[in-house]
């Protein structure tokens, strides 16, 4: 058995991983302990997988960094003109003469979060971190106890069914002392501990939306260095689909556009990648692209249910940062702040906890003191409603919101919140007028302005081994046929940003089943979350595999 | 001593980064550098070695830029133990005889050399992809005088021998060699594994020893721009753009079908592309001594191969550019064409009548199937006896690692897979010097998007010749020739490569890169399991054409095709002269497979496809209705232009 053992180690090289790994290299030096911190990766590099808006408080890299590796920061311009419109259906948009609460920009940047962490590991390194990309973690390893003990990376070199090929290599155990879990939305590896040690007991569940991002070229002058425009309206359905676009002006005559939108939607037949093919045929953002082409596109889901659905986020021997834990504030649309900042809290209390050498749950609870009095706690437990409201759409929503930011947070008649598997209804029991039916007629892309799915795969440069078990998980094949195909009528097609999941129909008998294309993977994990019964299971293919961002 | 397993490793630009340029130029800077792909498949066949060999030693070497120690240290974490880099500004512009050289010099630095250790084989990729040459393993054998195997796919090391299986066209071969030995590997074996992360950790903590040119003993004259017999002269962009398609009008299949005939005889839409201004006749700038460095050399000198008792067809195209270049060259200089082999019976007549002057013929029975070492040591003795200016090779497989090892024994450079041979002249602006005459040999170079124009200053001038660029002569059986029987003197020693079997007819798939012709089924030919798509493919083949049928990645996933059949990013990329893609909507991942392909003809029911966007004829209609009717076509003698075998 290949086995290594190392003080901490983090799983995953966001900015939840690479600031718990640089505060914590701090950390360890101001007290003139030396000990090693690992950190492992699946993207093929750092910043490979990341996919963000993303419009940055700048303020919490002061206190990661020193004042020139601040300096240094790759952001890309400075936040200038910032407007929030809502679109109409007609083509007309109307601009809104405030901005909603929590969503000004002011002294932020726009910045490419994959090159900020590319700056941040570089930064890690230079602190004595291991930092080793391409590698994917198979299982997390408990004592008899179950208490957590480190992780085991994939196996490789195996057939579709897991046999052992030639070139097979076997995973590599890793002991730590500390396992941190920075895996980002919808961590697979963090999702099993959460399971076993009911972390999330007494929790909301977590509830996510998905992005859909395109960065493009366009013409010159369309679009100023640093504008920032948020969308909602058109052509997402009040009260039915929660969510709104972004237009982001970049150097260079690039231009980042998305739509996100909420995946406690109820329209088994709804599909964000269309919605923001579409949304991007409304004038009021073809008119910025037409002409353009797009260099990188991608989606990623972001989790949005606040301070009622972070789950307890340490426990013996480990701690969840980030996005994992759930820490974003959903009416600012901002987590890297908040990433950030839990990296620095769980990095102060794993030194502490190595200097004492006790590990324990009671030694890491420091974790949890320290979100409870950092910035952390006063963006979200204020908030804390705030997404739950918008179920009943912009206008009651927002009056709601309006009682909260009176009261601090509290607020009657707050809609129950579920978890996004369960919102989804049978074909036969969604009432209102489909999203299909909605845009029939739209649906078919100019291959100029708007792509198909697989295009999308194209831009994001997704590539996955052919030889190894498909990482899409059917966790029980006949339920899924019987309710995923035949009830939901494969709700995972429409969905999936990344066309990975089609409908087979057999032309002789009509037979329907689920032909899986795992290879177009682009990492979002929305089957993960939104698949109904929770049919779909993501798990980590080879380390190494998915999306090749690079500016995302 | 115990076994060292010596991998030699390249670091090269992501090949399909350096496509996707935004002007469509290639970008080798923005490129993430990876791992040679050939050169993966030789570190998986060492550490495939290690398997039977559990003491052996496995190390990896390299030449480049200091920046190569990130691939080194990717073969360590695969199982490597140790990393060699040799790295120095003065090994900046060496060609492939000066890089065969360094190698071979820095392997006997370390130790492994004839009369050194001998307890060792080398494994190297087949061939780089920024320099498609497959040279260098080649060249390393010749340089170190050891017996090699080239385009090996697997390779078994037993008591002191390896049993290796070589991809010779249309088939394989088995065969034996005593280690040391050079072996070099096919991208179709083991495919390379990933590393461990306790690998990583390995190599992070490992260091990759550099060497200078000084450390290893190598003088600065050999290596680089001074010591290479080969200099690039000029690179050309070529412009590919394919104009819009030529649709096919009618009514019924019938029509479609003979409409889209009529089509293709009368040729592709043209691009208009702006003429360039005419190249500015040359003046010859004053003061400049006329140089003719053949030094009494003259005369061109071509090999035949013989392939199942008949001299292939590459080697009778390569008679085109022969003669031309003597005719350009006047004086009348002679076509010589070396034959060898058992039996040759009316060959030799048949080389004068495709435009041999003369034929030496060497006949012996231990030369009736190609092996490199006899076959290297003839052509040096019949280079050193007729003394030619220039000598071409057809770039089949044997051509490719035959033409460097002469190279190496002539002293002299090689281009390789060229698709023009010219007579120029090349101007030294510093020495004032003007070398004419000279051949010009031009080959398309990084991804097939430039065309790179090559000299060599050592005669005879090696150049390997594409199959399929030049056409067969016409044959004249009146043409008078002189034929000339030569026996060279073979040592035993290049005997001691057994080859035990050869096996024709099951090539694997390498016949997807030789076929002349693709149909590949899409999404639109599930209805019968693409049985019609192979039926076309085997109507083909029945009418002498080198036919294949492929697919795109939804039939694998289908389950319809295997695999290694599959034409596109994550599959295979070809460029076959025609490419038939039937009921294929036309993916950007799978055009990336067969963008490339000289003619693309589509086949779809969807007018709004963008197959037909990258096609240069298209027809809209229904497979099951277009295709019995093409297959009829092709039945009756259509054959999509090509001619057959």
């Amino acid at each position: 058995m290949n086995s290594i053992s190392t003080d901490v180690l983090i799983v995953g090289g966001g900015p939840a991983g690479l600031s718990t790994a640089i505060a914590l290299a701090d950390k360890l030096k101001q007290r003139g302990e030396n000990k090693r911190i690992m950190l492992i990766e699946k993207g093929s590099s750092i910043g490979s997988h990341i996919l963000s808006g993303a419009v940055i408080r700048p303020q919490i890299f002061e206190q990661l960094l020193t004042t020139g590796e601040f300096d240094g920061i790759p952001f890309d311009s400075k936040v200038g003109a910032d407007v929030t419109v809502k679109l109409n259906e007609s083509g007309g948009e109307t601009k809104l003469p405030f901005h909603p609460p929590y969503m000004s920009n002011d002294g932020n940047y726009i910045a490419s979060l994959a090159q900020i962490c590319k700056y941040l590991a570089t930064l890690a390194e230079e602190r004595g971190v291991e930092i080793y990309t391409g590698f994917s973690v198979d299982s997390v390893v408990y004592d008899s106890d179950n208490k957590v003990i480190g992780i085991k990376t994939k196996d490789t070199g195996v057939d579709h069914h897991g046999m052992k090929q030639k070139n097979f290599q076997e995973g590599t155990t890793v002991k730590a002392d500390i396992t941190v879990f920075a895996e980002g939305t919808r961590g697979s590896a963090v999702k099993t501990v959460i399971d076993k040690l009911y972390l999330d007991a007494g929790k909301n569940p977590q509830i996510y939306s998905l992005g859909v991002k395109e960065i493009w070229k366009v013409p010159e002058g369309r679009v100023k260095v640093g504008s920032v425009k948020h969308t909602f309206g058109y052509p997402l359905k009040d009260k039915q689909e929660f969510g709104g676009g972004f237009i982001y002006g970049l150097t260079d005559n690039r231009v980042a556009v998305g739509l996100v939108a909420g995946l406690d939607y109820q329209d088994p037949s709804f599909d964000v990648h269309a919605a923001m093919q579409i949304w991007k045929t409304h004038p009021y953002v073809s008119k910025i692209l037409e002409g353009g082409s797009v260099i990188e596109a991608g989606a990623k889901t972001l989790p949005e249910g606040g301070w009622n659905s972070v789950p307890k986020y340490y426990a013996d021997n480990m701690m969840i940062v980030g996005d994992s834990a759930g820490f974003l504030s959903t009416p600012r649309l901002k987590g890297i702040h908040l990433a950030v900042e839990s990296g620095i809290c769980a990095a102060t209390a794993a030194a502490d906890a190595l200097v004492k050498n006790d590990t324990s749950k009671e030694s890491l609870s420091k974790y949890e003191e320290l979100v409870n009095s950092s910035f952390i706690y006063k963006e979200l437990y204020p908030t804390r409603n705030m997404r739950a409201v918008m179920q009943d759409g912009m206008i009651l929503g927002g009056l709601k919101m309006g009682v909260q930011l009176i009261t601090g947070g509290a607020c009657l008649m707050v809609p129950k919140t579920e978890a996004d598997s369960d919102t989804t209804k049978k074909t036969k029991e969604f009432s209102s007028q489909s999203f299909q039916n909605r845009f029939a007629g739209k649906l078919e892309y100019d291959k100029k302005l708007s792509f198909d799915k697989v295009t999308t795969v194209y831009y994001s440069k997704a590539m996955h081994d052919e030889v190894q078990v498909p990482h899409l998980v059917v966790k029980n094949p006949e339920q899924f046929k019987s309710s995923n195909i035949n009830e939901y009528g494969l709700a995972e097609a429409s969905m999936c940003p990344a066309e990975v999941y089609e409908l087979h129909i057999d032309k002789k008998s009509g037979d329907k089943s689920l032909r899986l294309h795992a290879e177009n993977c682009v990492h979002c994990k929305t089957c993960d979350i939104k698949s109904p019964n929770s049919g779909i299971i993501w798990t980590t293919p080879y380390g190494g595999d998915g999306p090749e961002y690079n500016m995302m | 001593m115990a076994l060292t397993i010596i991998s030699l490793m390249k670091q090269v630009p992501l090949p399909s980064e350096m496509r996707m340029g935004d002007d469509g130029l290639m970008d080798r800077t923005k490129a993430k550098s990876i791992i040679n792909i050939d050169c993966g498949y030789a570190l998986e066949a060492g550490l495939q070695m290690k398997i039977d060999n559990p003491d052996a030693k496995l190390i990896v070497c390299s030449m480049g830029p200091p920046s190569f120690d990130v691939s080194l240290k990717k073969a360590i974490s695969m199982g490597y133990d140790e990393a060699y880099l040799l790295s120095d500004r003065r090994l900046g512009g060496s060609d492939t005889y000066a890089t065969g050289l360094a190698i071979a010099t820095m392997l006997k630095h370390l130790g492994y050399a004839k009369g050194l250790n001998e307890d060792f084989v080398i494994v190297a990729g087949r061939q780089t992809s920024d320099g498609d040459t497959a040279h260098v393993p080649s060249q390393v054998a010749e340089n170190m005088d050891l017996p090699q195997a080239t385009f090996i796919e697997v390779a078994d090391l037993k008591d002191g021998f390896v049993t290796a299986k070589r991809i010779i066209e249309g088939g394989y071969q088995m065969m034996k060699l005593p280690i040391p030995c050079a072996l070099s590997f096919t991208p179709t074996g083991v495919d390379p594994r990933r590393p461990s992360l306790e690998g990583a950790v390995k190599a992070r903590n490992s260091k990759v020893t550099v060497f200078n040119i000084d450390d290893i003993g190598l003088s600065d004259e050999k290596i680089g721009l001074s010591g290479s017999p080969t200099i690039v002269a000029k690179v050309a962009n070529i412009v590919s753009q394919r104009a819009p398609a030529k649709m096919t009008d009618g009514h019924g299949e019938v029509e479609l079908v003979s409409n889209l005939i009529e089509n293709i005889k009368a040729g592709k839409n043209n691009v208009e592309i702006k003429e360039k201004k005419a190249a500015k006749e040359k003046k010859r700038p004053e003061g400049f001594k006329d140089v003719d460095f053949r030094d009494g050399a003259s005369g061109i000198l071509t090999w035949a191969e013989v392939v199942n008792g008949q001299i292939s067809r590459p080697s009778l195209e390569l008679l085109t550019p022969a003669r031309n270049l003597a005719t350009e060259l006047g004086n009348d200089t002679k076509v010589m064409t070396l034959i060898i082999g058992k039996d040759l019976g009316d060959m030799p007549k048949e080389l004068i009548a495709h435009g041999a002057d003369e034929v030496i013929v060497v006949e012996d029975d231990r030369l009736q199937e190609y092996r490199i070492l006899p076959f290297a040591t003839a052509f040096e003795q019949v280079i050193k006896d007729k003394n030619p200016e220039i000598a071409l090779f057809a770039a089949t497989t044997a051509g490719r690692e035959l033409a460097p090892r002469i190279g190496v024994k002539t002293d002299g450079g090689v281009t390789a897979d060229c698709t023009a041979l010219e007579i120029g002249e090349h101007f030294d602006r510093k020495k004032k010097i003007v070398y004419a005459p000279i051949l010009e040999s031009r080959r398309p170079t990084y991804g097939e998007s430039k065309l790179a124009t090559i000299l060599g200053f050592v005669c005879p001038q090696i150049s390997t010749a594409r199959a399929g660029t030049f056409p067969v002569p016409t044959p004249d059986a009146s043409r008078k020739g002189k034929i000339e029987k030569f026996t060279p003197k073979l040592p035993e020693k290049d005997f001691v490569t057994e080859i035990i079997e050869t096996v024709i007819g099951e090539g694997g798939m390498q016949g997807l890169f030789e076929a002349d012709i693709i149909v590949a089924g899409g999404r639109g030919t599930t209805s019968d399991g693409m049985k019609m798509v192979k039926d076309l493919a085997d109507a083909l083949k029945a009418q002498g054409i080198n036919a294949e049928w492929a697919c795109s990645r939804v039939m694998v996933d289908e389950g319809v095709a295997e695999y290694a059949r599959q034409i596109g990013q994550t599959g295979k990329t070809v460029r076959p002269k025609v490419y038939v893609a039937i009921g294929i909507s036309g993916a950007v991942q799978h055009i990336a497979g067969m963008v490339e392909s000289e003619t693309i003809i589509a086949i779809n029911h969807n007018a709004k496809e963008t197959i037909f966007a990258n096609a240069d004829f298209g027809i809209v209609g229904d497979y099951e209705d277009i295709l019995p009717e093409l297959i009829e076509k092709v039945n009756g003698g259509f054959t999509f232009g090509l001619d057959p075998k």
